[in-house]
């Protein structure tokens, strides 16, 4: 690549030289010529003032930064899927004034079609009685929900938010390639590129007058914050759950909204309401942004075996005690066998001509429309009628690239059941500009269109999710196949006012919290606290087991013995290994998908946390990141025990800095609190008994004093060698030491008492009145009176407190599927 | 003739179960050529609140709200049902002429054919079944004809075995082995009539325990038992055949519930909140000619 560092006149940049259309593709940058079409000059010159190696640097920091915040998605190329970081392109999308208004008639036109189909098919059946529509093309769609049938959404509206997704044909007029009914996702995601392009490049945003986003989504929000009751959880987004590849989207949009991210497990139904568990018990919750899909929502009524729905949804609905942004069964409207009717479903419900045309589509279950496509196959795709327009690719046949068997066997199953499928003409879509191996490319792309309901009809989100193919194949625009998503930026004629989702100064209410805590971000914020502190106790056994591998002295050997025995109690060894192999000691780091190595706790951290995500700050989630990657064999193979023993204990203190100074003190920080001081204690007692109670040397209490960190503390106080009873006074007894089995005890009591319902005027519950108890026991013992049995004692207090805790705060049952024939 | 129709089902769990909720499709229901006379249903927990209600395809469902901890679910069912033969199908048009008819009808209630074309959540198409079920189907063979012979074979292929499957097998597994009871049996011919596109529901009710004097026994009288409905066009509708036992439907069986398949109709589901898991349902079931 030539490497200019300075531009000197328009577009000077190496990386913008050479770039032409596609031949006999519109090309949303450059005209046939090469020429740079109006609306983008003002942009590539700006960027070109940068000069290549200021531009680099920022597209680096905007690279950081996407990556630091944590936006993800979920790729599922390998059992359960993986995350990768989020792709975006280097360049927007600028979308000229004349284009915008076009895209915005046409796509609020649609989405009073598609409330106008829903009404009609949930209600009166005109459509299909008067012979617009045949009776299969509904009846054949998995999203046609039988029990919503006859229900009116509470509300009135099927659809909150819609959205469209978009390509320019080659006749230069924008065509919707399908409709989004369901639970449209990529506004968050639209949001974050906005974020991230617009810090990377503030000369370019600050030089064209671009519509603001944050508008859109204040109105989205006040429209849907005014249909929850007041007094209950308030509007809350409903989540499949971290497994989702969307998952990050649903949390950022939470955390933008200011409402509560709930997973079906979050949800009671009771007596056709709908209620949130939290902590502090069950609040009622009536208004959702779904995004899980409606078959799952009511393993009672719809998909008998989703473990992700919450049993009674579907009588709430029904009974109009819930909204769901969207209604159940909205995403009937995203059916690809509907995309041939749009045209007369324009003209008979509302009375008008598409103003946005359909990618031409012919369902094949009438035999003339069969005919028609099994006649000129060699121009059109064959997809699956019935699966939404938007899915992927994978399962559309292109006529033209069928071999004589393969082509045989479709027009024979076009014929047996056409009813199946959908004949759609190829539309090779206009490209814009893409960053790819060091210079920009052409590639085809689609940009996804939003729209709110709101009290005055429908508003469009002045911008959009844009996503790029990966190669001139239009047909592979999917993040699932490795596309990259690009900011919009829609230029105004005029001015355009800053706007920030922040409300003027005189309208926030001060607030010290952050609405409800659901029960099982609770659970999870407490099995997060103590898997990081089971993580941080196996490495510390394994370090200093390890470490006496060298010494041959027969104390040491025993103390390296009663070390290996706390390992294999955890699991992480197997028993018979011995820490003195280094690659035994590796393995218990290392190892996963054995239960008990350190690398396994670090993992099960880290899936309690990314439940919670939105309640972490994003560093002690990328710290966790790195404490999964100091412990993963793969990240620097060559790296020895010792010093990724170090790393890790360096990056867990870390993560409890940031956890004690970044995170407010409310009820989520106690429960991850408190899971770390019990199982902090629990650790703490099991080092006791193992090399202060059972035996007893100055190895063992020299270890012991490692093991609780407490080395310098001891060697401060005593000029002595370590002596049985200072040692243990220090580690069980002090309460002002942070690793003494007391201390945890004192801060158990301390939160304890500020748990949800332990208020002055209520009977203490069972885990205040054991920890009260076990706080008395530890004022009232000696040293010396610390034995076997007090050790034992103190433990099973511990696991009681946290099952107590469980029973009472936390989710604690697994949920199962009815079966009428179990099988045996 | 009528019915004296008793069903006893028990689930229990390994650990105690704080909260459940159930729907229950246990109890007969009106038809045409079926009346109940009187039906009763109960459950244990007793303490548990009951929601009658019906789903799409008119079912009657009952909700069930268990709020008391509990180790067993019990659900006792009875009905005296009066049942009259069915007329005889007549003749009906050729096959083809009904999968075109099924695709023009304007109608999405309940009954119309449409539901009943497309594969659904536990019975979905498999060209192996399709093409097993194509021998009965030559050009131009009158519809009911084509599903009769079709019961007949299926009848004749396959062996009536409770071991050999279990509630999620799929129709295209139970085909492969040519084994299963009465369940598989109808998905298997349901998937069979779809692909083809003739119109074809999952019935799922209850046998006469012992066959009428001087016949055979019959399979899967001691459970629920489920079997198929074919569309045959608008004037002769829905044809009922049990393709378990090769018999046109008549007196012998009392419909419970109607859907596309077993995920539709089945007797007891739900979600159960607990740290154990489910143990075996115990099934009595009983119908006799009232006294």
């Amino acid at each position: 690549m030539a490497a200019p560092t300075r531009s000197e006149g328009l577009f000077g940049f190496g990386f913008m030289e050479g770039y032409r259309p596609l031949a006999g593709v519109r090309d949303e940058m450059a005209g046939e010529d090469g020429a740079i079409r109006p609306h983008w000059r003002v942009f590539l010159s700006t960027l070109g003032l940068l000069g290549q190696e200021e531009a680099e640097q920022r597209f680096e920091q905007m690279a950081q930064r996407l990556q630091a915040t944590g936006a993800t998605y979920r790729v599922f190329d390998t059992p359960g899927g993986r995350e990768r970081p989020w792709p975006v392109s280097r360049l927007p999308l600028l979308m000229s004034p004349g284009d915008w208004r076009e895209i915005c008639a046409g796509v609020v036109q649609r989405a009073r079609m598609q409330e106008a189909l829903l009404q009609d098919l949930y209600g009166p059946q005109t459509l299909i009685a008067d012979g617009v529509l045949p009776a299969s093309i509904v009846a054949g769609s998995p999203e046609f929900l039988r029990p919503l049938v006859g229900v009116r959404p509470r509300g009135g509206k099927f659809l909150r938010l819609y959205a469209a997704d978009l390509g320019r044909g080659p006749d230069g007029r924008w065509w919707v390639m399908a409709d989004r009914t369901q639970g449209p996702s990529g506004a968050g995601y639209a949001l974050e590129n906005r974020l991230a392009l617009s810090a990377a490049l503030p000369e370019a945003f600050g030089a064209l007058d671009v519509h603001r986003l944050a508008g859109f989504f204040q109105r989205f929000r006040e429209s849907l914050a005014a249909l929850a009751e007041p007094g209950g959880a308030g509007v809350c987004v409903l989540t499949p759950g971290p497994l989702n590849e969307t998952y990050f989207e649903h949390a950022y949009l939470a955390r933008y909204l200011g409402f509560l991210l709930v997973e079906g497990e979050d949800l009671a139904v009771r007596d056709d309401k709908v209620f949130v568990r939290t902590v502090a018990g069950l609040r009622g919750a009536d208004a959702f942004i779904r995004r899980l899909d409606a078959d799952f929502a009511d393993p009672l009524e719809l998909n008998a075996q989703s473990r992700i729905g919450a049993p009674g949804l579907v009588r709430a609905a029904r009974a109009g005690n819930v909204t769901f942004a969207n209604a159940l069964g909205s995403g009937l409207a995203e059916s690809r066998a509907l995309l041939g009717f749009h045209g007369a479903l324009a003209r008979r419900l509302l009375g008008e001509e598409l103003r946005l045309p359909n990618v031409a589509t012919w369902w094949c279950g009438q035999g003339e429309a069969r005919d028609a496509v099994i006649a000129q196959l060699s121009a059109l795709a064959i997809a699956p009628a019935f699966s939404p327009a938007s899915s992927s690719y994978t399962d559309v046949q292109v006529g033209a690239e069928l071999d004589g068997p393969r082509r045989a066997r479709l027009i024979e199953a076009l014929t047996r059941r056409g009813v199946d499928y959908v004949g759609q003409e190829i539309v090779s879509l206009s490209t814009m500009p893409v960053w790819s191996e060091g210079r920009l490319t052409p590639r085809p792309f689609q940009i996804r269109v939003y729209a709110a309901a709101t009290e005055d009809g429908w508003i469009v989100m002045p911008g959009g999710f844009c996503r790029a193919a990966n190669s001139a194949d239009a047909r592979a625009i999917s993040m699932q196949m490795g596309g990259l998503s690009a900011d919009v930026w829609v230029l105004s004629e005029g001015p355009v006012a800053p706007e920030s989702l922040l409300p003027a100064e005189g309208d926030i209410e001060v607030k010290r919290h952050v609405g409800a805590l659901t029960s099982r971000a609770a659970d999870n914020l407490f099995w997060f606290g103590r898997y990081l502190e089971r993580a941080e106790a196996t490495i510390r056994l394994i370090r200093a087991g390890h470490a006496r591998e060298a010494l041959n002295d027969r104390d040491e050997r025993a103390v390296s013995a009663a070390i290996s025995a706390l390992l294999i109690g955890r699991g992480a060894l197997t028993p018979h290994d011995t820490l003195l192999n280094r690659k035994v000691a590796l393995a218990a780091l290392v190892g996963s998908g054995q239960v008990g190595t350190a690398a396994d706790s670090v993992a099960a951290a880290r899936r309690a946390a990314s439940h919670v995500r939105e309640r972490l700050a994003t560093d002690v989630i990328s710290t966790v990141d790195e404490l999964a990657d100091t412990l993963d064999p793969a990240v620097r193979p060559r790296s020895d025990p010792q010093e990724r023993a170090d790393r890790a204990l360096r990056l867990l203190a870390a993560i409890a800095g940031l956890i004690g100074e970044n995170m407010a003190q409310l009820t989520g920080w106690r429960f991850l609190e408190m899971g770390r001081r019990i199982e902090r204690g629990l650790a703490t007692l099991d080092f006791v008994r193992a090399l202060g109670v059972d035996h007893a040397s100055g190895a063992s209490l020299s270890a012991l004093l490692e093991l609780g960190d407490s080395s310098i503390t001891y060697a401060q106080r005593y000029f002595i060698a370590p002596a049985r009873r200072p040692v243990l006074d220090l580690l069980m007894l002090d309460d002002n030491n942070p690793r003494a089995c007391a201390f945890q005890i004192r801060k158990l009591g301390e939160m304890a008492r500020q748990m949800p319902g332990e208020g002055a005027d209520e009977s203490a519950s069972l885990a205040r009145r054991l920890v009260e108890r076990l706080s008395a026991e530890m004022i009232a013992i000696e040293a010396d009176s610390v034995d076997a049995g007090f050790v034992a004692r103190v433990r099973a207090a511990l696991l009681e407190l946290s099952d107590a805790l469980s029973e009472r705060y936390l989710v604690n049952r697994n949920r199962l599927a009815f079966s009428y024939r179990v099988d045996e | 003739m009528i019915y004296d129709i008793r069903l006893v089902t028990l689930s229990t769990y390994d650990d105690y179960v704080p909260f459940a909720r159930h729907v229950l499709r246990l109890s007969p229901m009106n038809t045409t050529r079926q009346s109940v006379l009187s039906s009763s249903l109960s459950v244990e927990p007793a303490s548990s609140e009951l929601l009658p209600g019906r789903d799409f395809f008119g079912n009657r469902t009952v909700g069930v709200v268990c709020s008391e901890p509990h180790h067993s679910f019990i659900a006792r069912a009875s009905a005296r049902v009066e049942v009259a033969a069915p007329a005889p199908i007549g003749a009906t048009p050729p096959w083809e002429e009904v999968a075109g008819l099924a695709l023009a009808v304007r109608d999405l209630s309940p009954e119309a054919p449409a539901h009943f074309l497309f594969p659904s959540r536990v019975a979905p198409l498999s060209d192996a079944i399709r093409a097993y079920a194509e021998q009965s189907f030559p050009p131009g063979r009158p519809i009911a004809e084509a599903v009769t012979d079709l019961m007949r074979r299926i009848h004749a292929d396959f062996a009536y075995d409770g071991d050999a499957t279990n509630v999620s097998t799929l129709p295209e597994e139970a085909f492969a082995l040519k084994r299963g009871v009465c369940q598989d049996f109808a998905h298997v011919m349901i998937a069979g009539l779809r692909g083809l596109g003739v119109p074809a529901a999952y019935v799922s009710g209850f046998l006469r325990t012992l066959p009428p004097p001087g016949e055979a026994r019959r399979e899967g009288a001691d459970a629920m038992h489920a079997w198929v409905m074919a569309w045959c066009g608008p004037a002769a509708g829905w044809f009922a055949v049990d393709p378990t036992n090769a018999l046109v439907v008549g007196e012998e069986h009392v419909v419970a519930a109607i859907g596309r398949d077993y995920a539709d109709v089945a007797p007891i589901d739900g979600v159960i909140f607990t740290a154990g898991a489910q143990r075996a349902v115990e099934v009595a079931v009983d119908m006799a000619p009232a006294a």
